[in-house]
């Protein structure tokens, strides 16, 4: 889920570097008032602790392997806030030290994977487990499905920025500058690679850690919820407090993107194989292409690979898709709405635990 | 009368469950060159931490030139002061050697102190060469070997001067080579300029590097002396696991068992 | 010490290798920096400069033989610091080759444009928009990793880490770095050492369920002495005298020749910014 350089636009990597730092600085502020002088040695070490974790291979059913980032496990142990910026520091030494990731596209992997990771993490978490026992196994399969929806919301939001750049970034003669895929072929890609195995991978390895803790040293996680239980309520304001910022700049976000339909006319590329044949269709495809007529017929290859790639998923791309302007427009609510939807869902978990009124911060 | 620079009364800690320091009653003079002598175990490693200020007893009092050893006394200039005067030699070099090179290890202490930074840079340069680990200088700790470890342990505290040298295992693990260099730099620190407390279990050491000997068993200090007569009480020894008497043979043939030592005799 | 080709089944063969490759490659790395090549003698701080927006502008340029040109670049410079070219190839060109070329490959077909040419027995089509899409990615993906991977062999990590506050990176994390980066080697040795003494305990190889219990186990103990690490290790600042701020000292000093290089490679970024825009 490291995407290298190269992948994504300028203006893409500069969107989510930006909305990366306002994490990171949220989280830091956080993490240094709960740990004050303990910050430097706790953070150093479980961000090697992270980074050896993306080493292992985690044995999957089927007798393949898979990696786990270890946001889950990160998460549960320590919070999202401390998680948040293991799991960068981490990222950041794979990707300059290690060339696994690249360095333009450090601040989307880290938003990726260490931010939204671990705040989907922390709910699942803080919703499944619940106020069971610290030693229960409700808490252990707590743990795992944290793990494996911190993956796979993170491999959602990674295929959505891969998959909005062939619809934005391209050069004059209509070739992809930089990821190629759009989105109704990545995101089906990504998400079936991470619900199976990647997500799999962190399941066993967050549920594993915690059922280990359990068994040799439950005080580990026996601090976290009574501490998190106490936090609950100045979280649930500041939480919303801080990120009240984000909200906005995602919603303009949001509103930009339908935006690209009118300054694109029509999405070139985007055709379904029905279009070639579409007398209407062919104009504006001339007009898009700098006046080349397209080919009477659709394009062999373009029928047969169109079939193979809708068949699988047909929630995904229902027939009346393919038209450009309909299919473009739901690429771009989706991406939007997934982001919004995801923030709504964790404001509306933080007051539901949180309740009564806001106390002041310790 | 002179102050003493430690002195302990009834100290009592106590760690997950386990009685470390059982009512521990300790006088340090300034100057002097003490050797904890003790199994694995046996509390010497707790001891040096409430020394150093690390942790506290829950029972019992500590001071430090007279003056109370606590919590919340530490803090600010006073911490700073005392961090400078007192210093630990951690048993584990991997924990003690926590910066990136060895010589962001060495200018450590000092930076902490806010010394100017042409004075840091020349100390530790100086440190270095007397230490013989300046070819080592950017290299990361996980590429010494245990001597070169020590060595540097020894640099990155003794750059600041200390008063106070505390010492936990200073040989273990260490080839012949750097045993003896450590042993004679521990020699070299009579002369009552520095007070040397010094933790093991490796009783030969103790002659060269200490006038006085504390024996600890479970917590508590069971005797006290001079090496000379500590080290000649083999019943003692043997009670606190200090020496052991399996069987071996002077001669072909001889097996038998007594309590001896193995070392050097001359 | 590397696992025998072909006993490398299984997750704990697999883990050890990789384990035993990253430790290679840091010595690897720290053996490069002490030659005495073109990268190696500029001020760390100039090389971050010089550097990092070669790699931002090979990553996002939008003109294909700028990318191109960068990379030509990168290989001169890199012959210039001797860092062998099969180096490069092993450690950074195949494995981007592999990822993006292989990431890429379908993209040749699925780009619709003006038809290139047609596979002969399967009929895809190979189309001119989608050609040049898999080459952008993959040369944007070379050329990126060979500056980047220059900028790390040439520099020791601590000093490019401190280097870092060139660009305003705040000092804790500085430190936090540097930390992390010398506990990662503790832990990945204590990982090495589990992970052998699994192997050589075990008897003909576990079953997959078994596998995932070693693993998980593993991940676990290596937690728990992280946890218990991270309090010795404050223990040890604490002693030393950490109060809580952090400083950093470094023995940077720019001279004639950081000046002249560093014009040099803006003078190269200027260009390929003004070029590939």
């Amino acid at each position: 889920m490291h995407i290298p350089d190269g992948y994504l636009s300028p203006s893409t990597c500069a969107v989510l570097y930006g909305t990366a730092i306002p994490f990171w600085y949220v989280a830091f502020a956080r993490v240094k008032r709960l740990l004050n002088t303990r910050l430097v040695p706790l953070l150093a070490v479980v961000s090697a602790f992270c980074f050896v974790i993306m080493m292992f291979n985690v044995p999957l059913p089927g007798g393949t392997t898979g990696h786990a980032v270890g946001v889950g496990a990160a998460t549960v142990v320590l919070g999202p806030w401390a998680s948040m910026l293991a799991v960068s520091i981490a990222l950041l030494i794979q990707a300059v030290f290690f060339g696994d990731g690249g360095i333009t596209t450090l601040g989307a992997n880290c938003f990726n994977m260490a931010i939204v990771g671990s705040l989907a993490a922390h709910f699942v978490y803080r919703v499944m487990a619940g106020r069971s026992a610290i030693t229960s196994s409700r808490r252990v399969l707590a743990a795992g499905l944290a793990g494996y929806a911190a993956i796979n919301v993170a491999a959602l939001f990674t295929a959505t920025e891969l998959g909005i750049q062939p619809l934005f970034f391209k050069d004059a003669s209509g070739a992809p500058l930089y990821a190629p895929y759009a989105l109704h072929i990545a995101i089906p890609a990504m998400m079936l690679g991470h619900l199976t195995f990647a997500g799999l991978a962190e399941l066993f390895v967050s549920g594993g850690v915690v059922a280990y803790l359990q068994r040799t040293n439950p005080v580990l996680l026996g601090q976290k919820p009574s501490a998190r239980v106490d936090e609950a309520r100045p979280v649930a304001t500041s939480v919303w407090g801080t990120t009240r910022p984000l909200w906005i700049r995602l919603a303009l976000l949001m509103l930009l993107t339908p935006l690209g339909i009118l300054a694109a006319g029509t999405a070139w590329g985007e055709w379904g194989a029905k279009e070639f044949s579409d007398p209407q269709m062919r104009q504006q495809i001339a007009a898009a292409s700098g006046n080349i007529a397209p080919p009477s017929q659709q394009p062999q290859g373009l029928a047969r690979l169109s079939s193979l790639w809708s068949a699988p998923f047909p929630q995904y791309a229902p027939p009346f898709v393919h038209r450009p302007a309909f299919g473009y427009v739901m690429s771009a609510v989706f991406g939007s709405g997934l982001i919004l939807g995801f923030f709504l869902l964790m404001a509306w978990m933080t007051d539901r635990r949180g309740g009564g009124a806001p106390r002041a911060s310790p | 009368m002179t102050v003493p620079i430690f002195e302990l009364r009834d100290v009592t800690y106590r760690y997950h469950e386990v009685t470390a320091l059982d009512g521990l009653n300790l006088t340090i003079m300034p100057g002097e060159r003490v050797s904890l002598l003790g199994a694995n175990g046996s509390g010497k490693s707790t001891l040096l931490s409430i020394l150093d200020g690390l942790c506290f007893p829950e029972k019992g009092s500590i001071a430090f030139q007279g003056e109370p050893l606590t919590d919340d006394r530490l803090g600010g200039e006073v911490e700073f002061d005392f961090r400078r005067k007192v210093a630990l030699v951690f048993q584990n070099p991997d924990v003690l050697l926590f910066n990136p090179t060895v010589f962001d290890e060495v200018a450590f202490g000092p930076l902490q102190m806010q010394w100017p930074k042409e004075r840091i840079l020349l100390r530790v340069n100086e440190m270095l060469d007397q230490m013989e680990i300046a070819h080592l200088k950017d290299r990361s700790p996980h590429h010494l070997s245990t001597g070169e470890k020590k060595r540097v342990a020894l640099a990155s505290v003794l750059i600041l001067d200390p008063d106070v040298l505390l010492l936990d295992e200073p040989t273990a693990a260490l080839d012949p080579k750097s045993e003896s260099q450590m042993i004679d730099f521990l020699v070299s620190c009579s002369g009552g300029r520095k007070t040397v407390v010094t933790a093991t279990h490796d009783i030969d050491l103790v002659e060269d590097i200490a006038d006085t000997c504390h024996v600890f068993q479970r917590g508590r200090i069971v005797a006290t002396g001079a090496p000379s007569v500590i080290l000649n009480d083999h019943a003692l020894l043997l009670s606190t696991n200090l020496i052991h008497a399996h069987r071996h043979a002077h001669a072909p043939g001889d097996l038998h068992s007594h309590p001896h030592r193995h070392g050097h005799r001359h | 010490m590397k696992p025998n080709a072909k006993n490398s089944r299984g997750v704990v063969e697999r883990t050890l290798a990789s384990i035993v490759d990253a430790l290679e490659h840091a010595f690897y790395a720290e053996e490069l920096t002490k030659t005495n090549g073109l990268l190696q003698r500029i001020d760390p701080r100039v090389k971050i400069v010089a550097l990092l927006p070669l790699v931002v502008i090979a990553a996002l340029a939008r003109k294909l033989w700028v990318i191109v040109a960068l990379f030509v670049v990168a290989v001169a410079v890199a012959t210039l610091s001797n860092v062998p070219l099969r180096t490069l190839a092993k450690r950074v060109w195949l494995g981007v080759l592999t990822f993006s070329g292989v990431i890429s490959l379908p993209a040749l077909f699925l780009t619709p444009g003006r038809t290139l040419y047609t596979l002969p027995l399967l009929g895809w089509i190979v189309t001119a928009q989608g050609l040049r899409a898999a080459l952008y990615l993959i040369m944007r993906a070379e050329t990126a990793a060979t500056f980047s991977v220059l900028l790390v062999l040439c520099t020791p990590w601590s000093n490019l880490l401190k280097a870092l506050r060139v660009l305003r990176v705040p000092i804790v994390l500085v430190v936090v770095l540097g930390m992390t980066y010398r506990y990662i080697f503790l832990l990945l040795r204590s990982a090495h050492d589990m992970f052998r003494s699994r192997k050589s305990r075990m008897v003909g190889r576990l079953d997959g369920r078994e596998q995932r219990r070693a693993a998980t186990a593993s991940v676990g103990v290596l937690m728990s002495k992280t946890l218990q690490l991270s309090g010795d290790v404050y223990l040890a600042m604490r002693s030393r005298g950490f109060q809580g701020e952090v400083h950093v000292l470094d023995e940077f000093r720019t001279g004639w020749f950081d000046w002249i290089m560093s014009a040099v490679f803006v003078t190269v970024a200027a260009l390929a910014l003004w070029f590939g825009r």
